[in-house]
């Protein structure tokens, strides 16, 4: 090499030197390279992973509205007080030197002591034996940190006016475990708190104030049952980043809209990254992936026609009615309202857990769709309709005798022995007339047109409440076991059947639309959050035809007559829901609930409608558990749910009869 | 172009080159122990006449002052003083092992306290070692082949290595070997005599290594101190618990084990140090280690300045102070190349050994390919007896180049 010419004149032996040291430098070179450029990579990851705790930032949930953007459930900005451990290290560690200096002033007295009494000076050997061990010192440090902490904390305490206390066991645990996270002191401060501390302390003393979104529902109670309610959750979401150092308290929601929709709901969490020195303390934060807000829900529920609800129900038959309600747009299938009695708080934690598992009460199932009833009487127009489509005269009387026989059982008739045509029969709700023309029709054809009705089916909503009720199957009418009790007791709504209140508001729109049984619609539209978002909106389809009735339209209008009879005729047990100006078409129902020894325990009672007759648009469905008679208990229910809808459409209130967004 | 400077004739009174190296090193010294030491809050908030880059600087420049001053006087002069060097350093080995006069630092006694500041025996040993034993081998090549005269040589270079092997300065004392066995080899002494040396300490070494990593304890075990033999054992890679009692409960197994990650720390953020740094570093004080306090503050600004270099400027950053350091060797190989006799031959590559020893082990060390002792890295690490031992080993070197031939 040129850089030796020198030493190429003489000595072999430098000659060696020099390639021994050319050699020992390429040595370090080559590891240099190995570990700077092709190992970098897996260096840089154990750096972050020893340096950067990672913090799982959860996302603003979504606001549930209703179809007039009335909110029901949406966010609050919480403030919580939080204690910066970071911002108090220095005092920490001034607190321990003071604390170490007075335990060794108290060691030197005692060794002062110890050599007094022996007369000399003590060995290294003696001397050690009054040093602190390590536990002592870290037991220290915990102390000069509790004693800095909680004198933080008085002093924020009287200036807030509000009593705190520092819980030593839970903040020594939160300085191990979270100590690159502000320590929780006080949560939720009032509007005086606030402003007081921030007049006072703004970054100063290592508190400070930060934010926390809590769920909140302006309307209570109110379509609780359809709200749902959130649990604590803050796991990870499938698809989401699963290893966090530290996760903010993040909310999951049950049942509901808030457990049906909470994917939409929830967005997406962000994830922050706390960059920590070789002491765990945090030194400083990047936002990694910010938090994608949720969706907001927007449902097809009307609040005025649901609170009026509401209000019917206590007013009537107080807050403690085991009921359901519900209201339909019998053309598009919008759920306008659905109220489930005893309510419920979506508040979770503000239900008093001793009425929430009170065993008659039972304020957790949704009684419009999560629970099977007995339709009785109400059942009666779907075998009316069966009856017709196989021939039946309208007209055509039977004798009531005042009971009936299948077999050898006798049924009671309620209504009075006479002679009974159809509309005669629903006014009077006649179980004779009924099972005769439901028999003579063929149990068979009752059947299938509940079929076609989706009895027994789901309707599909999505809240995560539903039961599919019970309707017995052509197989199950055909078989051995089944007899002609059974084929009378469904052609009066009872026996082998069970419904929901939704199921018979799904059937009563059917009757009212022309025959059209549709998918009822909760939600109308997804949207995002941010009004100024270029993201369109998710619209569900209104009016989804689930299955045709295909009987003929004359048999619609017979039965539509027969049943504004019911509530128009002074005779027909409906008349209570009578509202001037609003003709109404309905049938009460009173079924019986009875015990293992065929003894009736209990009523369950209802009064399903339709209005307005010459155009239907609104199905109301009430259901009153341990009622009287369908009529007197349920009727004037609807009536008031009536009222409700005839006032918003004369004042012209937006979103009953125009949709507006 | 260095290859032409290289091979210019030289007229100049000094090797410029060198110098030059020199100063690029000096001046990367004092950015990074600024840099290691600014990022330690306590460090930094002393009065600035306090601060270690300044304190560095003021010993850069007595440095520089003692090994100007020792250009004065012709090495020759010189080396008929290295004897009483020699044994004057040999005194204060002997005395800084004297527990009230030698002051304890991490389990070693290696300084003496000078009341303002402290110095290192060891640092000046091993310049007057140099400079005895090339004194001594620079007698006519003949006489090197008495097996009295070689033995004699062996004495001078073990004398020393025992003392500061015993403060104890592992890393002092090794970097002694090489140095002594190069100036052997260079003065002609003959190949049997070395093989056979270079055999035996092979063996030696073999053996103490063997004795330290698989023999259990309760077996005979060489004595030193606790945590050579850890670091040893780390280096190795030895796993902690194959030592422990064949009965050791599982919690002593998990001391262990702890006690395993505890010593291996500071390699280990060395290691994240350097390797984080990639190819184009981090940039001065933006080293995320140094600054969060990962790599141990204690050591950051001496022992381990590398890994701060490494880290705040990468692969690119650890070229150049390779490169510097071959400079500053390179140009001392042909300062001995070209010096007037044996002796200022012998001179010049004993402190080349000298200066390129500290640097295999200590950059070694950064990287594991060195087990960690407590070798500085020649006038980047923080500290005076050290900077001022490099500077008058330079002054040594260029003092010879100053008095060579056909000048």
């Amino acid at each position: 090499m040129l850089i030796f010419d020198e030493l190429k004149k003489n000595n072999p032996q430098l000659r060696l030197v020099a390639m021994a040291l050319a050699a020992g430098l390429f040595i370090l070179l080559a590891g240099l390279w190995w570990v700077q450029i092709v190992s970098a990579r897996e260096y840089e990851s154990h750096l972050e992973t020893q340096s950067y705790r990672t913090v799982r930032i959860p996302a603003v949930r979504g606001k549930i509205l209703d179809r007039n953007g009335r909110v029901l459930a949406e966010n609050q900005p919480e403030y919580n007080l939080g204690l910066y451990l970071d911002d108090l290290r220095k005092q920490f560690d001034a607190a321990y030197g003071q604390a170490l200096a007075r335990v060794r002033a108290v060691q030197a007295q005692r060794i002062a002591a110890q050599e007094k009494k022996l007369g000399r000076s003590l060995t290294k050997v003696e001397r050690r034996q009054f040093a602190l061990t390590p536990e002592e010192r870290e037991r220290l440090r915990e102390q000069a940190r509790f004693q800095v902490a909680s004198g933080v904390v008085r002093r924020v305490s009287e200036r807030l006016d509000q009593p705190l206390a520092l819980n030593e066991a839970t903040f020594d645990r939160a300085y191990d475990t979270r100590r690159a996270l502000p320590y929780p002191l006080l949560v939720n401060l009032n509007s005086t708190q606030i402003a007081r501390f921030e007049e006072q302390y703004s970054g100063t003393l290592g508190v400070n104030l930060d934010l926390q979104a809590v769920r909140i529902y302006p309307f209570g109670t109110t379509a609780g049952h359809l709200l749902g309610y959130l649990q604590r959750d803050d796991s990870s979401e499938q698809g989401e980043d699963a290893s966090f150092s530290y996760r903010l308290p993040d909310y999951r929601g049950a049942v509901g809209i808030e457990g049906g929709f909470d994917a939409q709901l929830r967005g997406r969490a962000g994830a922050e990254a706390v960059l920590v020195n070789n002491l765990g303390y945090r030194q400083s934060a990047t936002i990694l992936t910010p938090s994608e807000p949720g969706h907001n829900v927007v449902l097809t529920l009307d609040m005025d026609l649901e609170q009026a609800a509401v209000q019917s129900l206590v007013q009537r038959r107080g807050a403690d009615a085991r009921a359901a309600v519900v209201v339909m747009d019998v053309r598009t299938g919008d759920l306008l309202a659905m109220v489930s009695s005893p309510a419920i708080n979506p508040d979770y934690a503000a239900n008093d857990p001793k009425y929430l598992n009170d065993p008659k009460l039972r304020p957790q199932i949704n009684r419009a769709t999560q629970e099977n009833y007995a339709p009785g009487s109400i059942f009666k127009p779907v075998v009316a309709l069966a009856a017709l489509a196989a021939g039946l005269d309208p007209n055509a009387t039977v004798n009531n005798p005042g009971y009936v026989y299948v077999g050898r059982r006798h049924i009671t008739d309620l209504a009075p022995p006479g002679e009974y045509n159809l509309r005669r029969a629903i006014i009077h709700s006649s179980n004779t007339y009924f099972i005769t023309i439901g028999m003579r029709a063929g149990i068979e054809n009752v059947i299938r047109m509940g079929e076609k009705f989706h009895f027994g089916e789901r309707t599909g909503i999505p809240t995560r409440q539903e039961t599919a009720g019970i309707f017995p199957t052509l197989d199950q009418v055909q078989s051995a076991g089944w007899r002609d009790g059974d084929s009378a007791n469904i052609c009066f709504g009872q026996g082998e059947m069970a419904v929901t209140p939704l199921q018979m508001a799904v059937a009563y729109a059917a009757i009212a639309n022309g025959g059209k049984v549709l998918w009822p619609r909760l939600v109308e539209r997804i949207e995002p959050q941010d009004p100024a978002s270029s993201e369109a909106p998710t619209v569900f389809p209104s009016g989804v035809v689930r299955d045709e009735l295909g009987v003929p339209p004359r048999d619609l209008r017979i039965l539509r007559d027969d049943m504004l009879a019911e509530t128009e005729d002074p005779e027909g047990t409906g008349h209570a829901a009578v509202v001037p100006g609003l003709r109404i078409c309905g049938k009460t129902g009173t079924a019986q609930v009875m015990n293992e020894h065929n003894q009736e325990i209990d009523r369950t009672t209802w009064f399903a409608s339709f209005a307005p007759y010459e155009n239907p648009r609104y199905v109301v469905v009430v259901m009153v558990e341990s009622g009287d008679y369908g009529g007197p208990t349920c009727a004037p229910i609807a009536h008031d749910i009536y009222e409700e809808i005839l006032k918003k459409a004369n004042t012209g209130a937006p979103g009953t009869l125009a949709r507006t967004n | 172009m260095p290859a032409t400077l290289l091979n210019q004739e030289h007229h100049e009174r000094f090797d410029r080159l060198q110098l030059a190296a020199l100063a690029g090193l000096m001046i990367i010294g004092t950015l990074f122990v600024y840099s290691a030491t600014m990022a330690n809050p306590a460090m930094a908030a002393l009065p600035w006449y306090d601060q270690s880059w300044l304190r560095q600087i003021v010993w850069y420049a007595l440095g520089i002052g003692a090994g100007a001053a020792l250009c004065l006087l012709d090495y020759h002069i010189l080396a008929r003083w290295s004897f009483v060097a020699y044994w004057a350093t040999i005194f204060f080995l002997f005395v800084v092992l004297i527990p009230h006069i030698g002051s304890m630092r991490f389990g070693a006694r290696r300084w003496i306290d000078l009341g303002p500041f402290q110095f290192q025996p060891s640092e000046f040993a091993k310049l007057a070692f140099i400079l005895a034993l090339a004194h001594f081998l620079s007698r006519p090549a003949d006489e090197l082949r008495l097996p009295g005269n070689f033995w004699k040589g062996i004495g001078l270079l073990l004398l020393p290595f025992a003392l500061t092997l015993k403060e104890p300065d592992l890393g002092s004392a090794l970097v002694m070997l090489p140095t002594g066995l190069v100036m052997m080899f260079v003065a002609g002494t003959p190949k049997s005599y070395l093989l056979k040396l270079v055999g035996a300490v092979g063996l030696l070494a073999a053996l103490f290594l063997v004795d330290v990593l698989f023999v259990p304890p309760g077996w005979w075990q060489i004595s030193m101190e606790p945590y050579q033999r850890d670091r040893l054992l780390v280096y190795f890679g030895r796993d902690y618990t194959a030592f422990a009692s064949p009965n050791a409960t599982p919690a002593e197994l998990q001391r262990l084990r702890q006690q395993q990650l505890d010593d291996e720390y500071n390699v280990r953020q060395a290691l994240i140090s350097v390797g984080s740094g990639g190819l184009m570093g981090k940039g001065w004080r933006q080293g995320t280690q140094n600054a969060l306090g990962y790599l141990p503050r204690a050591v950051a600004h001496n022992d381990f300045i590398f890994s701060v270099i490494a880290e705040e400027e990468g692969f690119v950053g650890s070229i150049l102070v390779l490169a510097l350091y071959a400079l500053v060797l390179f140009t001392g190989l042909r300062i001995a190349g070209q010096a007037r006799d044996r002796l200022g031959r012998l001179v010049a590559v004993g402190v080349v050994t000298l200066i390129f020893s500290h640097v295999f082990i200590n950059i070694g060390m950064n990287i594991r390919i060195m087990p960690v002792t407590g070798v500085p890295l020649p006038l980047l690490s923080y500290g005076g007896s050290s900077v001022l031992g490099s500077l008058i080993a330079v002054g040594l070197m260029q003092n010879v180049h100053i008095h060579r031939k056909g000048y």
